[in-house]
């Protein structure tokens, strides 16, 4: 039996490496994201509402839409957190072996920074993840690109935080200025079996839609190709830089800015953002819709 | 062979720790029997067979108007949900449910005194006003910033297309909903109905 969703964002972490990470962030998007944890506290915040038992009424109901495996939250909840694990899992053996024993320098000297190649797969792989999440919590059809990216405009609170938190730390940080273009060239020119073999697309592959890996590379390129004016016009109106982004970072998380290569591989091991936030968005929208069918 | 020494001193050793270890149990979830009802084998689905696709309802929602945008939000079979935007911000949610999934959802409307546009009408907690339309569609306007009132509330409920809504014959499995007379439907009143708060059951 799969693990009860109330206990699921009862268990949110109110603090830690993914927590700080994603608050470095605030300056980009002022207030929008303020890491809402715990059921009854999302229950008492998304509706405004305090009486328990209305409170209860709304939580038994969203656990019942959660648990229904044909309404597709659960495999929402599977694509956020596998992207997370899967895209960190090279880096764990090194991060378990140093963890305890060392500075946080001696750590990064384990890591192998990613290549550019892997990096780019994992940017647009993450990117197709939030978009068939998207289709998956709000019961539109899986390959709707156009619905995705009109959704795109309205990203507010934590959905928006994780997509800035991508563009960051799996775009901006990892490959520097023109990453959309850095990426999108990649994909375009990569074999369908290269991109077979990549970590990251393995774990999700199965919720990617297109019939074959040349298909599902063929989906890949066109949704990134979509959002790519999405996130260069997001970098040029914030006025985002590689730079800019690693002063802040440091300021939450200690480290030294000649290892930038290091840092990718860093926030990609410990930094979990896609199923933090992930989840937050899930447990939204279920008691969204839970409130309103009550 | 444990001698009765030997017990005596382990005795008050496990029952300390088993005091410890149940001390330590975790408190049940108020949530617990809803998560065991739903998960145990041949649970009942959340949504019924019979509920009408949510892409059904999307016409009966109201348009964008003036400063308000009609934003689409959830689209799920037996539901649908709209943000109602104003300078950029969410002030309110539009749902249309099928109470076919959730007949306790259409029975609070049973007592209820107030109409909106001729519908039996209620209040849920502080920020929902509901109408139910043929005995079976339910329509809400939830509020998600102070300034939309529940007169606004009110207000929208009159925007959506009830009479079309009302027409709505759902799929033949389902259960016929009573028909009801239906004055005055889609003609707003001039002044918006005062409501009585109904208990959130």
């Amino acid at each position: 039996m799969s693990k009860a969703i109330y206990e699921i964002v009862d268990n949110l972490p109110k603090g830690g490496i993914t927590v700080s990470a994603l608050k470095s962030l605030d300056f980009v998007v002022p207030g929008q994201w303020n890491n809402l944890v715990g059921f009854d506290n999302t229950i008492r915040a998304v509706t405004g509402e305090t009486d328990e038992a209305l409170i209860q009424q709304i939580g038994e109901r969203a656990v019942t839409l959660f648990n229904d495996k044909s309404q597709g939250y659960q495999r929402a909840l599977w694509l956020y957190d596998t992207v997370d694990s899967a895209s960190g899992l090279l880096g764990t053996a090194a991060l378990m072996n140093r963890i305890g024993q060392d500075t946080f320098l001696g750590f990064l000297k384990n890591l192998t920074p990613k290549p550019e190649r892997a990096q780019s797969i994992d940017l647009c792989v993450k990117l197709v993840t939030e978009l068939v999440a998207f289709c998956q919590i709000n019961g539109i059809p899986g390959d709707s690109i156009g619905d995705f990216l009109a959704a795109l405009k309205d990203y507010s609170g934590e959905s928006l935080m994780r997509m800035v938190a991508l563009v960051s730390f799996d775009g901006l940080i990892p490959l520097g200025a023109g990453f959309t273009d850095k990426a999108l060239s990649m994909i375009k020119g990569m074999s369908p079996s290269e991109l077979s073999h990549n970590q990251t697309f393995k774990g999700v592959q199965d919720l990617i839609p297109g019939g074959n890996d040349a298909g599902k590379q063929a989906f890949i390129t066109e949704s990134f190709e979509s959002t790519k004016g999405w996130m260069d016009e997001f970098v040029a109106s914030k006025g985002l830089t590689q730079q800019g982004l690693v002063n802040n970072l440091s300021k939450f998380v200690e480290f030294s800015s000649d290892k930038l290569d290091y840092l990718g591989a860093f926030l990609d091991v410990s930094v979990k953002y896609y199923r933090h936030t992930g989840i937050q968005t899930l447990a939204r929208r279920l008691i969204e819709r839970a409130v309103a069918e009550i | 062979m444990i001698s009765a020494r030997w017990l005596r001193v382990f005795a008050p050793i496990f029952l300390s720790l088993l005091l410890f270890v149940t001390a330590c149990a975790k408190p049940e979830s108020r949530y617990s029997q809803v998560q065991k009802d739903t998960t145990r084998r041949g649970a009942p689905t959340a949504v019924a067979k019979a509920a009408e696709q949510g892409s059904t309802f999307n016409k009966f929602f109201p348009n964008s108007t003036g400063t308000y945008e009609v934003v689409p939000a959830q689209e799920k079979k037996g539901f649908a949900e709209y943000k109602l935007n104003k300078d950029g911000k969410t002030v309110a949610m539009l749902s249309v449910s099928d109470t076919t999934s959730l007949p306790t959802a259409a029975v609070k409307y049973r007592n209820s005194t107030e109409t909106i546009a001729g519908y039996p009408a209620v209040n849920q907690g502080t920020t929902a006003t509901g109408i139910l339309i043929n005995d079976r569609y339910q329509v809400k306007v939830l509020s998600r910033d102070p300034s939309f009132t529940q007169e606004d509330r009110v207000a929208w409920l009159q925007k959506f297309d009830l009479r079309g809504l009302a027409k709505l014959e759902g799929p033949k499995t389902a259960t016929t909903p009573a028909q009801k007379s239906l004055p005055n439907t889609a003609t707003s009143p001039k002044r918006a109905p005062t409501l009585t708060p109904q208990p959130a059951t």
